[in-house]
């Protein structure tokens, strides 16, 4: 089994649901965004997702995209990033650290190099929302020699056979978006008549051996309890994000706790 | 030019979050089917024929040959189309792609706006919602064009994150595909973005080439030894170069925007002088202009339809293996270009079109006497006017702006009253 899933199901054994709470590199700076993360490790957060920042961030809504680029007005480095993460990663035994970011930035790094020093640094996920299976090849290779999980993510519309496909492949745990649209509150709400999320998650478990992470829109506490017993992992997200825009560390952890009590 | 799996050389594919692949398969199996359907090719025919005005003209222009003393030019008059540029073969395609599909909805960016209102327009004679995304400062920049978009029934979105320009417009616009993918299509304005659009985009404008290879055997009994076109996302070129791409002895040449200078930010030359590098964004692997950590810049033109970030997978890939040879013109040499064609010629060319007017005047001098060279004229240039006033000091433009703006009506009484 993969470390990250191995380390899932333990942790499961004494909670009925793991939070993943998400933080952008670099926002507001480097500095701040490293604090935060510490604080939220702190207050023992099981995972925490780190996005590293890119100048076209097409699958986020304007909360995130606005942290990425504000990030981005410093000089950003990836290789900088995992050692600061990695010291994260030693000081938190109890919690794990995954890196999302987009496909260019981690491709100009170079996705071996990526993989070799994510383990290294005890970073134990990756994810890449616009490298799609079919043209990864060469990093699954490469997460595979350094024993990381690259994670794969399936949305409401993605076609059955395909759902399948991906969540018998998956590692790590499984990124179930839980709706069509972009991350966060944003003008593109979709209207689609996406199939319940109970449905959805079902369908999932039937052909998933990975843990099930669900996220894209949770922010309230009965989305939480919907999703207990359906799904190991919830992503707080955006909605992190707007409560620490609002009113800093204090809020975000409030946030937390208010959904995760 | 058939793709491999999308795929052209290095270049291509399909880069996009999980959420629109099954749009994204749709409308590579609906644009694999109206390719082979008889009736849409022959609606597509005459919609081409009877909206745009299609076939568009190729015209000698005796008095820039004389000028130059070098090659016969000639020039491909897709300023002549519906809409006064090559973007209306794309829409009018992809506009009955989109009926096919039973979709209701179309989505666009824009950057200069002639994608936005062509668009518009197709949208409005199909009876299709439209939404046209475009940064906020394109908008400011080139708000008639805006205007036209809002009077045609399209919502104009300003997009405000980034630099607010096309690139942040592409963004958005993909942003609202993902969560509109059931009853949305998006409609590129050019050939990049995911597989199918690159090659389906080339398709559509493939119309340009096919019409060259009959008119210049029809006007002058051979194919021409030279054809250029501006390079701003590809699709010009590729309407005009893929036609003609087994005929080895025809030489192609694209022109790129250099803007003020060749320093990062200032141009948008991706191809001709190793100034971009291979990414993958946007949905797809091209040569983008980033940064060495991979985050992509800020480009200029003073033609806004070719300050794009990227470039089409397939000319990127043409462009490698040589079969095309890229090249490119500052702001200043396409205001000369533009000029001269006014004078010599009475004809207004797009400030896009210029850049391929400068690179094939530089060279027309040189060439053989009895050879033909083909320009593309991507576009008109009465949407220009406000930059090439700028740009050639015209004295009497800011008066008559002042004037117009001090007899608009601005009150809600004076509206009234006027109408
Ligand atoms: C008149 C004209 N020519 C050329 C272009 C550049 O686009 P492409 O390179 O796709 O032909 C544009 C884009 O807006 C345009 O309006």
């Amino acid at each position: 089994m993969s470390q990250l899933a191995e380390f899932t199901q333990q942790k499961l054994i004494r909670k009925p649901i793991l939070a993943m709470t998400h933080v952008v590199y670099g926002y507001p700076s480097v500095t701040e965004s490293l604090s935060w993360m510490r604080r939220l490790l702190e207050e023992s957060v099981d995972f925490i997702e780190v996005q590293f920042p890119f100048s076209d961030p097409v699958a986020d809504g304007p909360s995130i995209v606005a942290a990425c680029h504000k990030a981005l007005e410093q000089t950003l480095d990836v290789d900088t990033c995992l050692s600061q993460l990695g010291e994260l990663a030693r000081d938190f035994p109890e919690s794990r650290i995954v890196l999302m970011s987009y496909l260019n930035p981690m491709y100009r790094f170079g996705l071996e190099k990526l993989a070799k020093r994510a383990s290294e640094e005890n970073i134990q996920g990756l994810i890449l929302p616009d490298l799609p299976i079919e043209a990864a090849s060469q990093y699954q290779q490469a997460c595979q020699r350094h024993n990381i999980d690259p994670v794969w993510l399936v949305t409401p519309v993605t076609p059955t056979e395909r759902l399948t496909m991906l969540a018998s492949q998956a590692s790590g745990f499984l990124y179930c978006v839980a709706r069509s649209g972009v991350t966060g509150h944003s003008s593109h709400e979709s209207k689609a008549k996406d199939a319940s999320l109970d449905d959805y998650l079902a369908l999932i478990k039937q052909h998933a051996s990975a843990p099930i992470g669900v996220g894209f829109g949770l922010r309230k506490r009965s989305q939480i309890e919907q999703l207990i017993g359906k799904a190991d992992i919830a992503i707080l997200g955006s909605a992190l994000l707007d409560a620490y825009n609002q009113g800093g560390q204090n809020a975000g952890i409030e946030l937390i706790k208010e959904l995760f009590h | 030019m058939q793709s491999e799996n999308g795929f052209y050389g290095q270049y291509g594919g399909s880069y996009i979050p999980e959420i629109l692949f099954a749009s994204q398969q749709q409308i590579l199996t609906a644009f694999e089917e109206a390719k082979q359907d008889e009736s849409f090719l022959a609606e597509l025919n005459k919609q081409w024929q009877q909206f745009s005005g299609r076939p568009t003209p190729l015209t000698f222009c005796a008095n820039l040959t004389e000028h130059f003393g070098g090659a016969q030019i000639y020039l491909k008059r897709e300023d002549l189309n519906h809409s006064g540029a090559h973007k209306m073969n794309n829409v009018i395609g992809q506009g009955l792609l989109v009926k096919h599909m039973g979709k209701k909805r179309v989505i666009a960016e824009t950057g200069a706006g002639q994608h936005g209102i062509a668009t518009a327009l197709v949208a409005a004679r199909l009876g299709l919602e439209c939404t046209i995304y475009m940064g906020a400062k394109d908008i400011e920049r080139q708000y008639p064009n805006v205007f036209w978009m809002k009077q045609l029934g399209a919502e104009v979105v300003p997009v405000t994150t980034g630099a607010q320009t096309l690139r942040d417009a592409l963004d958005e616009a993909l942003r609202d595909w993902s969560s509109s993918h059931e009853d949305s299509h998006y409609l590129i304005g050019t050939s990049c973005g995911c597989a199918p659009f690159p090659e389906m985009v080339a398709f559509f404008q493939s119309v340009i080439g096919n019409e060259v290879r009959q008119q210049s055997v029809a006007q002058f009994d051979q194919f021409p030894d030279r054809l250029y076109a501006c390079v701003g996302g590809g699709s010009n070129a590729c309407g005009l170069f893929l036609p003609f791409l087994d005929n080895k002895e025809v030489e192609m040449i694209g022109v790129e925007a250099g803007g003020k200078g060749l320093a990062l930010g200032e141009h948008s030359i991706r191809l001709s002088h190793n100034l971009g590098q291979p990414g993958i964004a946007q949905g797809f692997a091209t040569m983008f202009l980033q940064d060495n950590a991979g985050q992509l810049q800020e480009t200029h033109s003073i033609a806004a339809g070719l300050d794009y970030v990227g470039v089409s997978p397939i000319i990127a890939h043409l462009a490698e293996t040589g079969r095309i040879k890229m090249t490119y013109a500052m702001d200043d040499e396409v205001i000369a270009a533009c000029t001269l064609l006014l004078k010599k010629e009475g004809i207004i060319p797009a400030l896009e079109s210029s850049h391929a007017l400068a690179g094939a005047f530089k060279d027309a001098p040189n060439l053989p006497k009895d050879s033909k060279i083909v320009i593309n004229l991507s576009g008109r240039g009465d949407k220009d006017i406000f930059n090439v006033a700028k740009a050639v000091q015209d004295e009497t433009f800011p008066e008559f702006l002042n004037d117009y703006l001090a007899s608009y009506p601005t009150r809600h009484l004076d509206n009234q009253e006027q109408n």
